[in-house]
């Protein structure tokens, strides 16, 4: 039973600029008894405010947002990357992040030497690594490329050696930055019934994308972030306590 | 009460959570030795041939113009340079390993300790690869064999305790005042002339003493002095036993404190 819970979360991030940063500022503002406030004063991000999710099983929450609304932060909080400045964060269930699946990969490892750490790197056990190798190689579709250092590698490869390692685990709760989309035509397709099938798989979809029809498509409830407040009707409200159904 | 204690536990946690998972920290400090070498023909060996050649360089020069023999200099040259050597990339290594770990840290909750383990555990490969060196210099110097030099296994084991948490200490530092690494860095090129490496202590006068109390000269006696043969004074240990206990409280109570804040600096 997986559970993801954010309550009247906020985040904020100290901006240590040129000015605020360095070792000098600070210890001249002890001395001048902290006069020149000006610059040492440490300018704060407000990233999210007072954010409160409940999700569980069978949730499938959207974010939409402009650019720098937050959608990228909240994933990451819901990751556990991030603890709340204020509130409080609960997570129960293994959860796999597709924020970046591009994680870890090292330019002059051989494509089998990425897997195998990438694995490491996920927690996998050696001996399930081991299982989990041959199907990963095969779903790359990149055959005797594998032996060769990354770095040998066009984009769209690197991507199809990054999907095929980041989506070869299914896991409680998923989280995902818009919906992956790689490799030329025929690898599209397979990568589309693997993400399908991962997705139907997961306890929880957290999806944040720009698409209104990816969200109506994929996600049973939404929330509109807008300057790292949920905005809109639903704001300070839990999802879960009142879901806002997705039109269509 | 309850949730300082709370915290303290899964700080305690989260440092052994990482500190146990040897297989990760291991193959991502191997690969980093690994990888840069790959496409060279002698691969790591190069550690070992360039830390030879300098020594080779130094040795004859130095045995000359501090007049003393070659073959009391030698030993002691060659293992004040590599363990100095360590000393130095490790703790500058450690300056970084929170601001290197970004990608990790900032994509799900890892536990920081392990990349404070990668950093040491590179470095012990380097230190290794320059260790070999030490055998035909020892031969050819006739140190002789003696029990004593098995003291410099829990020497080590000193050393990378203190480096392990100093290493946590500078890295959260680093992490937030970005001038911290270049303190650091400028601060040991200055202690490099100020600790025993390539002189001996003997040769301080009296007066000069106290600087022999600084904390790199004293964990580089509790390696250096068991290979050449000497145990180290009991000073060292006692003083060494402070100093650790000192670190590691330092390095706790930051980890314990900053642990979770450290990603919004990075």
């Amino acid at each position: 039973m997986a559970r993801l819970v954010l309550e009247n979360a906020s985040i904020d991030f100290p901006i240590f600029g040129a000015h605020a940063a360095s070792l000098k500022q600070t210890l001249a503002s002890a001395a001048t008894g902290g006069r020149i406030g000006r610059e040492t004063g440490i300018a704060v991000i407000q990233a999210l405010r007072d954010i409160s999710l409940d999700l569980r099983d069978g949730d499938r929450l959207g974010i939409v947002g402009h650019n720098g609304a937050g959608k990228s932060t909240l994933l990451r909080t819901l990751a556990g990357v991030y603890p709340p400045i204020r509130g409080r964060y609960f997570r129960d269930g293994t959860i796999s992040s597709l924020i970046d699946p591009m994680l870890g990969i090292e330019m002059d490892a051989t494509g089998y030497e990425n897997i195998s750490l990438r694995g490491l790197i996920l927690g996998i056990g050696r001996r399930e690594m081991a299982r989990l190798t041959p199907d990963i190689a095969e779903f790359s579709g990149l055959g005797d490329y594998l032996n060769m250092p990354v770095r040998t590698y066009s984009t769209g490869m690197m991507m199809r050696l990054g999907f095929s390692i980041a989506t070869a685990v299914r896991s409680d709760i998923l989280l995902m930055d818009e919906w992956l989309s790689v490799g030329d035509a025929e690898f599209r397709q397979k990568a589309e019934d693997r993400l399908r099938d991962i997705v139907s798989n997961t306890g929880i979809l957290v999806l944040a994308s720009h698409s209104p029809e990816l969200i109506k498509r994929e996600c049973n409830q939404v929330i509109e972030l807008a300057h790292g407040v949920q905005s809109g009707a639903q704001a300070g409200d839990p999802v879960a306590a009142d879901p806002v159904p997705v039109p269509g | 009460m309850a949730a300082a204690s709370s915290n303290l536990s899964r700080a305690w946690a989260d440092w052994w959570d990482g500190t146990r998972n040897v297989e990760l920290w291991w193959t991502l400090a191997w690969y980093d030795i690994v990888l840069r070498y790959r496409r060279s023909m002698l691969g790591p060996l190069w550690l070992t041939l360039s830390m030879g050649l300098m020594l080779l360089g130094m040795g004859p020069l130095y045995s000359t113009l501090f007049k003393v023999s070659m073959s009391t200099f030698f030993p002691h040259l060659t293992l004040g340079i590599i363990f100095w050597n360590f000393f130095t990339t490790t703790i500058n290594d450690g300056c970084n390993v929170f601001i290197f770990a970004a990608p990790y840290l900032k994509h799900a909750e890892f536990p920081g300790s392990v990349f404070v383990w990668r950093s040491l555990a590179r470095n012990v490969i380097q230190l290794a690869h320059h260790m070999v060196l030490y055998i035909p210099v020892a031969i050819w110097a006739g140190v002789a064999p003696s029990p004593r030099m098995l003291l410099f296994f829990p020497g080590l084991v000193v050393v990378i305790i203190n480096l392990h948490a100093m290493s946590i200490t500078l890295g959260i530092a680093c992490a937030r005042f970005r001038d911290v690494a270049q303190i650091v860095m400028s601060t040991l090129q200055m202690l490099m002339f100020l600790t025993p490496v390539f002189w001996f202590p003997e040769s301080l006068p009296q007066r000069a003493h106290f600087i022999l109390y600084n904390p790199l000269a004293q964990l580089l006696d509790v390696v250096r002095m068991p290979l050449l043969g000497a145990a180290p004074a009991s000073g060292t240990w006692w003083f060494l036993l402070y100093f650790t206990a000192l670190n590691i409280a330092v390095a706790a109570g930051l980890y314990l404190l900053k642990r979770r804040q450290l990603v919004y600096w990075i």
